[in-house]
């Protein structure tokens, strides 16, 4: 017995754990969304309320509204001290606009520009979030640690009625005592150009004469075939030409690379993306409606989409001079409206060349 | 405990009741003697509301542009206000007459490549399209023996004068077939006189009917319905006839739904000329005061 115990005892000692096959209970997430994606539409149900309590709810929401309404902005009351002046490499808040449509005006030099009215609608700064607080996901290298350094600010639009909405929502509007808003978008923003929960962002954030990026979703045209999506040129309608006339073709050649190569252009879904459109001109800009005239009609999307305006980042349109900083602070010597100097407003003398 | 609960709604509707009466004696209207008598006069005030209305919706055919695409896509009440205000402030600048598809127009813009850096075309107006600042016409005139078309915006800041030399409307909405047509049917002087009518006439509707050159034709215009035309059926054969025929669409003219999208609803119209009409006439009577003052000047000038 004694001596079982003891080859057992032996045996144990000479025992070794080489090969550990260990299964990690933690997954790694592919992708962690932010908070603010909260769910937002909600099933309307009957409420069962009566005429009273209903009329007692609106009254309510619209002194909300008021009050909000006639806030006065932070940074002019003097609660929030602005830290440091504007430099070339800091990035501003942006703005967020609605596209309202297109309309010619006429240079001074008698040429027509066609033009791109962004409206921007009611936005307000609702949370400022910095660098040590707000974690991104870790994407590729090169983004992810210009996240690290850089705020991010919750800009909101649009206010709309809370009981529209689910809780989680009304939440995030909530817990910063504001009222929620149709639209909330993200701007990565330099830690000095932070700004205070309840800041009102206007078209004068911008100058006239700048240039500024747009970023907007753009038209969803559906399924494409390949002619439509990428330009290609199709086949001939008749000379024999048979169940071929909008077709791609061939797709990949035989021999070492005989199969489909990665990227081939083919139909598929077309439209619907973010993108963003660089270095677009402000040439107009109106003060009591907050609407931004740009140059030109290639903003993505449709009439009514939203889009995220920022400075431009390309190097030669940079801004030069220090624009309004931290952002755009309300006085009362405002114009209503601002032209770019190439732009001929209406109300003024027909244009008439003098001899040279 | 019920029967109190129920003896003070009664009593609440009893008070309702008696409120409701005091209200009404308040209002001193009467209450079945004279109703006949208000409904005559409800009416009447809706007929005048209606012809004052109408009167207003008349605008629409003096000045399209001011309505705006009824595409349902591009519409935007705010972009339409910004544009119609755009377009007042460019009217309070130039005088925009009055004109139709058919008037003959003389056209002066300043041109920084002419000599005298202006500009002058008379010719027919064969086209007017566009809504808002998009606006434009587009006249015609043979030049030495040479069509000429030129198309202008209606709010370009570069024109300096419209003038209205005929005022007159055609049988048809456009007249693209004087493109076709014998070149003396759209040959007008440069030096014409304008033609004055009295106020306060409708606009003559001008019944002359073009002959078209014999084929090739730019568009097929047997199949337009056109009735400012008189030979398209010398030029054709028995094949464009049966074409024609297979190529109507009769049920057209009955589908409500097709018209409904083209036209802008009354209501939108309302509110777009309860806005604008104000400003116009008010530039329409600054207008006549300079014409008068023109007339009373011109003799003196003549008499030096």
């Amino acid at each position: 017995m004694a001596n079982n115990l003891k080859i057992l005892c032996t045996k144990l000692s000479k025992l070794r754990l080489d090969h550990i096959v260990t299964r990690s209970a933690v997954f790694t997430v592919k992708y962690r969304p932010p908070y603010w994606y909260q769910p937002k539409e909600r099933v309307l149900s009957d409420e069962y309320l009566t005429q009273d309590n209903k009329k007692f709810i609106e009254e309510f929401i619209n002194d909300r509204k008021n009050t909000q309404q006639e806030l006065e902005s932070p940074l002019v009351n003097g609660t929030f001290q602005i830290s440091q002046q504007w430099n070339r490499s800091t990035r501003r808040v942006g703005l967020v606009a609605r596209k309202i449509g297109n309309y010619p005006i006429w240079s001074k030099d008698g040429k027509k520009m066609q033009t791109t009215l962004l409206q921007v609608v009611d936005n307000h700064v609702i949370k400022y979030i910095p660098p040590e607080e707000f974690n991104p996901m870790k994407t590729t290298e090169l983004k992810w640690r210009e996240k690290r350094r850089l705020g991010c600010i919750l800009v909101g639009s649009e206010t709309i009625d809370p009981t529209t909405v689910t809780k989680d929502y009304t939440d995030l509007f909530s817990r910063v005592g504001m009222l929620p808003k149709k639209h909330l978008f993200r701007f990565m923003v330099s830690p000095e150009a932070a700004l205070p929960t309840g800041t009102p962002l206007f078209a004068s954030h911008f100058r006239v004469g700048d240039y500024i990026d747009v970023r907007a979703k753009t038209m969803d045209r559906g399924f494409q075939g390949v002619m439509k999506r990428w330009g290609f040129k199709g086949m001939p309608a008749s000379h024999g030409v048979t169940k071929t006339h909008r077709r791609p073709g061939n797709i990949g050649a035989g021999g070492e690379k005989a199969r489909v190569w990665p990227g081939t252009k083919m139909p598929g879904h077309m439209g619907n993306r973010w993108r963003t459109l660089r270095g677009v001109k402000i040439l107009r800009i109106n003060t009591k409606y907050n609407v931004i005239w740009t140059l030109g009609v290639a903003i993505p999307g449709e009439t009514g989409a939203m889009c995220y305006l920022f400075d431009t980042v390309l190097p030669l349109r940079k801004l030069e001079s220090s624009p309004p900083f931290p952002t755009y602070l309300p006085s009362n010597d405002e114009l209503i409206e601002y032209y770019d100097e190439c732009v001929h407003p209406f109300a003024d003398r027909t244009l008439t060349f003098e001899e040279t | 405990m019920s029967f109190a609960i129920r003896r003070t709604t009664e009593l609440i509707g009893a008070t309702k009741w008696f409120l409701r009466r005091e209200c009404r004696v308040l209002s001193t209207l009467p209450e079945k003697t004279e109703e006949p008598e208000k409904v005559v006069a409800r009416k009447r005030s809706t007929g005048r509301r209606l012809f004052k209305n109408e009167a207003i919706l008349e605008s629409r055919h003096i000045y399209p542009e001011f309505l705006p695409d009824p595409n349902p896509k591009w519409r935007n009440s705010l972009r339409e206000k910004l544009e119609r205000a755009d377009m007042l402030q460019r009217r309070s600048q130039i005088d925009i007459p009055e004109f139709y598809v058919g008037s003959i127009l003389a056209v002066t813009i300043s041109d920084p490549h002419a000599q005298s850096k202006t500009n002058r075309f008379v010719g027919i107006c064969i086209e007017r399209k566009g809504c808002g600042l998009r606006a434009e016409f587009t006249l015609r005139n043979v030049v030495d023996h040479q069509g000429v078309e030129v198309r202008y915006d209606l709010y370009d800041p570069t024109i300096q004068n419209i003038q209205v030399l005929r005022l007159e409307k055609r049988l048809d909405e456009k007249l693209f077939y004087l493109r076709d047509a014998l070149p003396e049917y759209s040959t007008f002087p440069f030096d014409m006189d304008p033609e004055i009518l009295p106020e306060g006439t409708p606009v003559p509707i001008n019944p002359v009917q073009v002959k078209l050159k014999p084929r090739p034709w730019l568009e097929r215009w047997e199949r337009q319905d056109l009735k400012g035309v008189s030979n398209i059926e010398e030029h054709l054969k028995e094949k464009d006839r049966v074409r024609r025929e297979l190529r109507k669409t009769p049920w057209e003219k009955y589908d409500l739904m097709k018209q409904y999208r083209k036209t802008i609803p009354i209501e939108d119209q309302n509110d777009i000329w309860d806005e604008v009409h104000n400003q116009l006439q008010q530039l329409q009577m600054a207008k006549k005061k300079t014409v008068r003052k023109r007339t009373f000047v011109t003799p003196k000038t003549q008499l030096a």
